[in-house]
């Protein structure tokens, strides 16, 4: 299958600091690809090359066959763009902004309606409201109808759910799903873990550099070692029992249970790992293997990086 | 009742006709790190402002480390420590001259200055850099800086407006084995958060739903209460209620 | 076309919705005039004028009944110069005529005169202003009673022949439309766009198939039309209320106005292109562009009194020209090869900040 989006080694300098280091990867139509990593990872630095308003140092890319450097015009003019803020008019009402931006792209909102109609739905009541006045949620929401509204050839969002509400996060990614499946490919970036397992496929990218490219179901399967969690009252205790213990690979805080992160599960450690607790422990605990979630992956690549 | 350090009654704040903060009552312990959940827009950021003495309740009332925060906002502001999402650092400033602003803000003395913005830039391992500029150092080192100031002056109680957003899941963990430190040195943590794994690190929650609490206990308990598995699902459980 | 509509019409809308801003563009110029036209007025009336006659003649007497005559001084006729300068340091008269007792013959013989004043100079611009009222009133006596050419000494200012009341008004409304008209294209255009820049709705505007000179005219298009309408506005008070006067044509002056407002912006669009935040384009604007053209377009202070050096900056503010040529239309009804030559500098300029500007608008950076 033809990519729609190829990145081929993208590096970008900012002064000193390496924003983006040698980056590639593909888009296929059909599919969100999500960027996850932390602030200051170079999540912003990649969506503005792939949307030409930033020239990388080094390295190509395309989008439908249009090369950002030669053909940067008709990219401007085909794709959607929602900036890391989300970028509205605050004094402009929700059917202005709207209207505003289909009309720029030479088409109105009755033309794609269908394409935005269930997330419009929910703003609807709004529509004569200044954008400044509405809440997180339905800004982002106006915001992505407004990257829709065009109708383009694919989505670029840089984190559309930052700073939004757990449950407005969840009705957004129902919404890009539905947008992926009327054929306009979504490349979205993140710093929520949890979102991951909502992308076709992730890349994890931390300090400018692509840790792992897959599907969410292959970078879990691919954790390297055994994960056990231990639930109980007291959280430090286990983690002060467990600090230096040589068959752990890390320990980490997982809500209310701890992840200790093992090479191998075989009976003699699983049994020395026990009795320190069974010693150290006043309170009842519980200890099971878990499957890794997205967050035990990200933070063993974070590790291995280190090294 | 010493060991009550916010008492809420009957708080609510209205804005024209909208009603931000609606008839809230609760109390947050002393030594207990309080998670304060909520959508955007629930009233989370309007409470937080009442009981940091900033904004007065349009009625109901509020005491904060004993005093009450209608009457005694100067008081209130003097016992407490703050911390917002943008960590309120000033870039342009070194690290040592933002440690020695914020301190001299509550009014502590020269030599108290010096001996307590020491002793915490040894203990965050940040001592080589005293003289850098804020704008220089990474997220996370920020986050972990702006923390140590909010918490100088040594209050009762630190209130921490979603201090996590962005970093990396490492330098979160960090950050919450600082609060947990915080805890034990006897500082009352009240916290707000969109990640909802933070929620469970919390001793007791509460979740805001358009301007009243919805839900208020151990996380646990909560979870126990709406019969769901993790603190996301009480959310949700919380807001369909509220739909239907 | 249809784009940039579009675009205009949004841009109307945050005019519309932000009425504060629009208050102020348009109550500005208003208050300004109003303090400009009622306070800042140089000209004086009943100016204690002490007269020291020694003549005692027809034509002295004459000179003195003149004097009398209108609002513009109070004569004290005194006895003998030392009584006279009594007066003055005291405070008591502004300044002294001495006319000595050769006075009706020299004049009859039309030869060189024997009068002298003295000013009390403690304030130079009251001084100046005074010693050209007496000129202009021995001018006017020696053309009635003489018969005969002013001698000489009596040459009046060319200055005051175009304002012969020496109404200040007349002189600083030229320079006030250059203020404001300043103010508003530059200072406006360049908060509003980097309000676009701050809001990130900048790069949304980027990414779409509008071109960049489709949004920088569409930024700028309202704020000229705002700005004419308030060139309207000043026009008006000051014919109204003022009572200047318009000598010469009307659709010139709106046409090199509009040179004026293109070049503004065009200042406003370079600013914008520069500034990362809104304070710091209010601050680029106020600081370099206002304050230099209230002070160096000779509105307040003539350019002539000033240091060369200063007098050299002057040649790059639009205003010094745009005032020039305003003078021009407005006072003279020079004809138009009278400021061919400032206009074609204005039109230069405003072409030299144009393509600066554009060449600083990045629309792909590095």
């Amino acid at each position: 299958m033809q990519a729609f989006i190829s990145a081929q080694g993208l590096v970008k300098h900012y002064g000193n600091t390496l924003a983006l280091d040698n980056v590639s990867f593909e888009v296929y139509q059909n599919e969100i690809l999500g960027f996850i990593g932390p602030d200051g990872a170079g999540k912003s630095t990649l969506f503005e090359i792939l949307t030409t308003l930033l020239i990388p140092d080094a390295g190509e890319a395309s989008i439908n066959g249009m090369d950002i450097h030669k053909d940067y015009g008709k990219i401007r003019a085909s794709i959607g763009f929602m900036p890391g803020k989300f970028s509205l008019y605050q004094d402009l009402t929700v059917q202005e902004n709207l209207s505003f931006f289909a009309n720029i792209f030479g088409s109105s909102i009755e033309e794609n309606y269908h394409l935005i109609k269930g997330i419009y739905e929910l703003l609807k009541p709004f529509a004569n409201r200044k954008a400044g006045a509405l809440s997180g949620g339905m800004k982002q929401k106006l915001a992505l109808c407004c990257a829709l509204i065009h109708k383009p050839l694919a989505l670029f969002l840089d984190e559309p759910t930052t700073g939004v509400d757990a449950v407005s996060r969840t009705e957004f990614w129902d919404n890009l799903m539905q947008i992926r499946d009327s054929g306009i490919p979504i490349v979205v970036s993140t710093p929520y873990m949890d979102e991951a397992t909502r992308c076709d496929r992730v890349a994890m990218i931390h300090n400018g550099r692509i840790m792992k490219l897959d599907t969410p179901d292959n970078i879990i399967k691919g954790y390297d070692g055994k994960l056990l969690s231990i639930t109980c009252k007291d959280r430090q205790k286990p983690k002060a029992l467990l600090q230096n213990e040589a068959a752990i690979t890390s320990l980490y805080s997982f809500g209310d249970a701890l992840h200790i992160s093992l090479n191998n599960t075989d009976a003699s450690t699983l049994k020395l790992i026990s009795s320190k607790l069974e010693q150290g422990m006043d309170s009842p605990y519980q200890i099971k293997e878990v499957f890794p979630i997205f967050e035990d992956c990200f933070l063993q690549l974070m590790g291995q990086m280190k090294k | 009742m010493s060991d009550v350090i916010i008492q809420a009654s009957n708080l609510s704040r209205r804005f024209g006709n909208f009603v931000a903060v609606d008839n809230i009552t609760f109390e947050v312990r002393s030594g207990e790190i309080f998670g304060f959940l909520g959508a955007n827009g629930a009233g989370k950021t309007t409470a937080m402002r009442i009981l940091c003495g900033l904004l007065a309740p349009s009625s109901g009332s509020a005491t904060v480390c004993g005093y009450d925060v209608a009457t005694q906002s100067e008081q209130v502001k003097l016992n407490i420590g703050y911390m917002s999402q943008r960590f309120s650092l000033f870039d342009d400033l070194s690290v040592w001259d933002n440690i020695s602003f914020y301190a001299g803000i509550y009014k502590m003395s020269r030599a108290q200055i010096k001996d307590a913005g020491n002793t915490m830039l040894d203990k965050l391992e940040l001592s080589k850099y005293k003289n850098r500029l804020v704008g220089s150092l990474p997220l996370g080192w920020k986050q972990k800086l702006a923390f140590a100031i909010a918490i100088i002056h040594k209050p009762q109680l630190v209130f921490l407006d979603e201090p996590t957003g962005g970093v990396d899941p490492i330098t979160r963990r960090a950050f919450w084995d600082m609060l947990y430190a915080a805890a034990i040195e006897g500082i009352t943590i009240f916290v707000t958060t969109h990640y909802l794994d933070e929620a469970e690190y919390c001793d007791r929650i509460s979740i805001m739903v358009n301007g009243k609490i919805g839900a208020l206990g151990t996380p646990l308990e909560l979870k126990e209460q709406f019969k769901v598995l993790s603190i996301y699902d009480v959310i949700l459980a919380l807001a369909r209620g509220e739909e239907a | 076309m249809k784009n940039l509509s579009i675009f205009v019409r949004k841009e109307f809308l945050h005019i519309v919705r932000d009425p504060k801003s629009l208050m102020i563009m348009v109550l500005l110029p208003l208050v300004e005039i109003m303090l400009i036209g009622f306070v800042l007025r140089f000209e004086i009336a009943n100016t204690n004028l002490a007269v020291v006659d020694m003549a005692k003649q027809q034509q002295s007497t004459k000179l003195i009944h003149r004097l009398e005559g209108g609002d513009r001084f109070k004569v004290r006729l005194t006895q003998s110069m030392p009584e006279a300068e009594e007066l003055l340091t005291e405070g008591k008269v502004k300044a002294i005529l001495y006319i000595s007792e050769d006075f009706d013959r020299k004049a009859v013989e039309n030869s060189e005169s024997s009068l002298q004043l003295l000013l009390d100079a403690t304030d130079p611009n009251i001084a100046t202003t005074i010693e050209a009222y007496v000129k202009a009133t021995l001018a006017d006596f020696w053309v009635d009673s003489i018969g005969g050419s002013p001698v000489p000494m009596l040459i009046t200012e060319q200055m005051f022949y175009y304002n012969p009341l020496l109404k200040s008004v007349y002189a600083t409304v030229p320079g006030l439309i250059s203020v404001v008209l300043m103010l508003i294209c530059a200072l406006m255009t360049s908060i509003s766009l980097t309000r676009e820049k701050e809001s990130g709705t900048l790069k949304v505007l980027l990414i779409s198939p509008l071109k960049p000179l489709q949004i920088i005219i569409g930024k700028l298009a309202p704020y000229l039309l705002v700005s004419l309408l308030i060139t309207g506005i000043i026009l008006a008070l000051s014919f109204g209320v003022f009572g200047v006067p318009m000598a010469g044509s009307l659709i010139m002056l709106i046409m090199v106005s509009f040179v004026y407002c293109l070049c503004a912006l065009a200042l406003g669009f370079l600013i914008s292109t520069k500034a990362k935040t809104q304070q710091v384009a209010m601050m680029m604007s106020l600081a370099g562009l206002m304050l230099p053209t209230t002070l160096l377009s000779g509105m307040i202070y003539p350019i002539k009194n000033m240091p060369l050096w200063l007098q050299g900056i002057t040649y790059i503010m639009p205003a010094r020209w745009f005032v020039s040529i305003l003078k021009h239309i407005m006072l003279k009804a020079s004809p138009f090869s009278a400021y061919a030559g400032e206009l074609v500098v204005l039109l230069i300029m405003t072409g030299i900040f144009t393509l600066l500007s554009l060449k600083n608008f990045t629309t792909r950076f590095r």
